[in-house]
């Protein structure tokens, strides 16, 4: 670690500090500039900088670098620039599928939207990358604060007031609770340096309560932002209030955010090693909850972005269970199965939103009655969109099986303690089949009410072919990813001296 | 080349989908076709040497997939295909119902472009499943058939289609979650390394133990053979988780129903021989006995119902139940009290089962085209209000009455050869289940030829008089069904040959699990 910050140093947080830069540009020039087009393109390919920076950074293309900057807050591991990578994902995907409904329904400027989107992932591409409880902290509200601006931009629609309201009201709250929990951990362990961390709590001895406190409170505080039962009760309203494209920045962005850095704390701090005894009971039990709750409160949706958000509950439940895995038995194989799902999500994600966003776009609507023959009012946008909701119900051939399979598999390897929570897992993913297919139902085999065609601008159209161009890609490459993934989660591994 | 069976049709589907929609049918006809040509010359390019066994299957094509060793776990997943003697007879008969279900439905409307698509795209799936050589790509084929299936009954169905597909799709998927349970546990059981069969043939029989049950200690073989033969018996379909068959049988269109009942059933049969009998004959020895009662009831239960059916469609479908109870009887007599010797008479029942898979699906694919031909003029498929229309439809009564009489066993047939193998071999390890079982060829003549008796011949009934017999095309499918049944019933050898070294190795690795 050295005591000064150099250039070298900048170079670990240029990812991140390009994408507060380029928040700023974009805000700027919309003050100069009327041109929407020219704002969106300028947003769009700025992100093509920080792609570039990350790949410098994992290519190493200026030389050897150190892993570590500015006193250990920030850890530029393999680890970090996976989380880079689909995070940047996340952000062209969701400023290109942005481009027509921010025309047509957002009062706002464009240049606020796409500026409020980077900052946020600014945030996120950081929670992912830091070694440290208060870096993780701030990381957390420069997530979290443009989400709450990005959840009431829809100015003249009273819900999405009433979501911004939420969710500002329910994120306080959860980030007291995790500052709780940091601040307990901090106290049994006297440092908030990760590493320092790991390190310290083995002494600590098996069972201490302070410590599982804080694990608790941890665990709570970042259990809002990936929903997990009992703290996904914001999801569905703010989910169905907020604008279509900034519940899509939600459900994946956020989703993995929380999860970046839910595995950083607990694995690289240190405290599955450290407490598995307990922890790993209620992680399970949250999981099941939450898959359970998830998944069957779906099944009961009229609006097709309340269901989303009930899904993207079942899904994380699907993750807290590969989460129980690690804190069983700390091996890489549970972190990469969890970062392998993770990214499957998000593109499958990204292509179900697509499609409602397509229809939102021409129509407005977005009841789950309302997609009645789109398979034939757009069939291509249909086609892709049934895809990826197949995917997201695991059905072969789609990568959302392996993903699956693979979280249940490591979960079953874990001995007999998580047997139950597979079976249940394994039932789950049947009664989501049935919610996912009732959509293709209705695409497919309802006849519309209103048979012309829906136009479909060409963002939204190549998002949607990316998307699902993605999802082939990796049900082939999953394999390969899977070494990447491993890599990440290796990486944590070797700080932690196994 | 398998790869080529495999995926050409999802590729011909992608096609069609991005064609206009006039040339759906050629491109899913030429595609169709050449998959069954490619998969004749698989079979022809074998020809005169052994078709192997799942220890040395031929056109053996492998690639590793995913393959993490992190610890003590290891997630392997290989893309292997292969073929043996027990696969390739149903990847050929796939081609050719895919590409007779395609001919058979040239003039379907509406939406003739998405129909063909899925028609491509429930090719490649069952052809997966045929064709895969790793327990995890098995499962992965195994659920690709399934949304095709929901949406092609869901949209060109009967009047009840909306139940139907629903069921379908439910029972398959409640089937689908036990044997990926049952499936986690033997990969674990079978020492974690690889779900290859190859692998899986060798380790699997090996699985010993026993797991804690409230109390009693049930044989851990036991429980994965359950376990992992659920969605097979739902797909079958067994006695009693046979009731979505009927429903989704009637509603289909007819392809549809030519494809569910000629090949989709023996998907669930051909998992039990493959993957149940042949990697954990352990597992099924003590249960066996239980499995031909089973395979009695589905025999006598799905005759009975034929008996009484109003609907034609749905009788054939009844009729299904029925034969495929012959299968799970066949395969229980080859597997129960294996250390009592009788190889002959095992050899016998095990190739009547497998061989009933592959002359149903020909018999049963034609039944249900005839009634289609019926339908799509009287447009309705009520037996008793038909009546001597054999007089109008000439070829078609003759092609009818050769299938029925195919189907319940005259000698000739196919279905003679299949279902005289399967009782010979039966009646010497299950004798009581093997005599219960032979009435229902009894109730099979009888529910057939009083069909036949109400709707073909007799006085006709003037008000069908104007019924056109078969066209062309129609005439084409079936007699090229026919002469595939012929040959399986004149010269049943070749078929039989093909079969033997696959069902021996199944059976020796039975045996010798027996004799440890």
């Amino acid at each position: 670690m050295t005591s000064q910050i150099d250039a070298a140093q900048i170079w670990l947080l240029s990812p991140e500090l390009s994408v507060v830069l380029l928040s700023f540009l974009v805000l700027g020039l919309d003050l100069v500039t009327r041109r929407k087009t020219l704002v969106w393109a300028v947003a769009f390919f700025g992100l093509l900088v920080p792609l570039a920076l990350t790949l410098s950074l994992t290519f190493d293309w200026f030389g050897p670098r150190p892993t570590t900057g500015f006193f250990g807050m920030l850890t530029t591991d393999s680890y970090a620039l996976f989380f880079n990578y689909l995070f940047l994902v996340i952000g062209f995907s969701v400023v290109l599928v942005s481009f027509q409904y921010v025309e047509k329904f957002l009062r706002a400027t464009p240049g606020e939207y796409y500026a409020i989107i980077l900052m946020s992932l600014a945030g996120m591409m950081l929670m992912g990358g830091t070694g440290e409880l208060i870096t993780i902290y701030i990381a957390l509200e420069l997530t979290s604060i443009p989400l709450y601006i990005l959840a009431g931009l829809a100015r003249r629609d009273g819900r999405s007031a009433e979501a911004a309201i939420k969710y500002v009201l329910l994120g306080a709250m959860s980030s007291a609770i995790l500052l709780y929990g940091m601040a307990l951990l901090y106290g049994a362990t006297g440092t908030t340096d990760l590493t320092e961390i790991a390190k310290t709590v083995t002494t600590l001895g098996s069972g201490n309560l302070m410590v599982l406190a804080a694990d608790i409170f941890i665990f709570a505080g970042f259990g809002f932002k990936i929903s997990a039962v009992p703290f996904h009760m914001w999801a569905p309203d703010i989910y169905e209030g907020a604008p279509t494209p900034a519940t899509l920045f939600f459900s994946v962005g956020s989703k993995a955010a929380g999860f970046a850095a839910l595995v950083r704390v607990f694995v690289f701090g240190g405290l599955f090693a450290h407490s598995d005894v307990y922890l790993w009971v209620v992680l399970a039990i949250v999981a099941a909850l939450t898959m359970t709750l998830g998944n069957i409160v779906a099944l009961v949706q009229t609006n097709i972005k309340r269901m989303m958000a009930y899904s993207s509950i079942g899904q994380a439940g699907y993750l807290l269970l590969g989460l129980a895995a690690i804190a069983i038995h700390d091996e890489p194989v549970g972190t990469t199965a969890v970062l392998v799902f993770l990214v499957v999500f998000v593109v499958t994600n990204i292509g179900a939103f697509t499609g409602i966003i397509a229809l939102a776009d021409a129509t407005g609507k977005e009841n789950i009655r309302d997609f009645d023959g789109f398979g034939r009012r757009s069939p291509w946008i249909a086609a892709g969109m049934a895809f990826c909701l197949l995917a997201l119900a695991g059905i072969p051939p789609m990568a959302g099986f392996l993903s699956k399979l693979f979280i249940f598999f490591t979960a079953w390897g874990q001995g007999s303690a998580l047997t139950f929570l597979v079976i249940l897992g394994l039932i789950n993913s049947t009664i989501s089949i049935v919610y996912y297919a009732n959509v293709v139902w209705r695409m497919y085999v309802i006849e519309p009410e209103k048979k012309e065609r829906i136009p479909v601008p060409g963002s939204v159209s190549l998002t949607m072919a990316l998307a699902v161009i993605g999802i082939f890609a990796l049900t082939i490459v999953i394999g390969i990813l899977m070494t990447q993934a491993a890599g990440g989660a290796g990486s944590l591994i070797q700080v932690l001296g196994h | 080349m398998l790869t080529a069976i495999v995926f050409l049709p999802l590729l011909a589907g992608v096609i069609v989908l991005l064609a206009p929609e006039r040339s759906a049918r050629w491109i899913a006809a030429i595609f169709t076709g050449g998959v069954f040509l490619l998969s004749l010359w698989l079979y022809f390019g074998l020809l005169g040497g052994s078709f192997g066994d799942v220890a040395h299957p031929q056109w053996y094509e492998h690639l590793d997939w995913i393959n993490l060793q992190v610890g003590t776990t290891t997630f392997r997943v290989d893309y292997a295909l292969g073929v043996d003697g027990l696969s390739i007879l149903m990847l050929i008969l796939n081609a050719l119902l895919s590409f007779l279900a395609v001919i058979g439905s040239w003039n379907i409307q509406p939406r003739q472009k998405l129909y063909m698509a899925l028609l491509l795209f429930l090719e490649t799936g069952v052809a997966g499943v045929f064709a895969s050589f790793d327990l995890f790509l098995f499962i992965f084929f195994w659920e690709v058939e399934l949304i095709p299936m929901f949406l092609l009954i869901g949209i060109w169905g009967g009047a009840r289609r909306e139940y139907a597909a629903w069921k379908f799709l439910l029972y398959t998927l409640i089937g689908s979650v036990f044997t990926l349970g049952g499936i986690f546990i033997l990969y674990f059981q079978a020492g974690g390394k690889s779900a290859n069969f190859q692998y899986l043939s060798v380790a699997g029989p090996q699985i010993t133990g026993t797991i804690p049950f409230f109390g009693a200690a049930l044989s851990l073989p036991v429980v994965i053979f359950i376990l992992i033969c659920v969605a097979f018996a739902v797909k079958l379909p067994m006695w009693p988780v046979h009731t979505w068959l009927p429903d989704a049988h009637t509603e289909a269109p007819t392809a549809v129903s030519v494809l569910l009942a000629g090949i989709l059933l023996k998907m669930g049969a051909y998992g039990l021989i493959r993957i149940g009998f042949g990697f954990l004959p352990q597992g099924l020895e003590p249960i066996a006995a239980w499995l031909g009662i089973i395979g009695a009831i589905s025999v006598l239960w799905g005759a009975g119902a034929s008996m009484v059916q109003k609907d034609m469609k749905r009788m054939i479908a009844y009729s299904s139940v029925s034969h495929m109870g012959y299968i799970s009887l066949g395969v229980a007599a080859a597997a129960v009290a294996t250390s009592a010797g009788n190889l002959d008479f095992r050899q016998a029942a095990l190739t009547g089962a497998a061989l009933q898979m592959v002359t149903h699906g020909a018999i049963t694919g034609m039944l249900f085209f005839c009634v289609g031909v019926l339908y799509d003029r009287a447009h309705t498929r009520e037996i008793d209000i038909f009546g001597g229309i054999g007089k109008v439809m000439p070829f078609l009564m003759l092609l009818y009455s050769f299938a029925c009489f195919t189907s319940l066993g005259l000698p000739g047939g196919g279905g003679f050869v299949a279902e005289y193998l399967t009782f010979t071999g039966s009646y010497a390890t299950l004798p009581v289940q093997t005599i219960f079982a032979v009435f229902g060829v009894v109730l099979t003549a009888g529910y057939l030829l009083w069909m036949l008796r109400r709707s073909f011949y007799g006085a006709l009934n003037v008000k069908w008089a104007w019924l056109t017999d078969a066209t062309l095309r129609e005439r084409a499918i079936l007699v090229s069904l026919a002469v595939v049944i012929l040959l399986i019933g004149i010269f049943p050898g070749p078929f039989v040959d093909v079969m033997t070294p696959s069902l021996q190795h199944i059976l020796s690795t039975a045996q010798l699990v027996a004799a440890r």
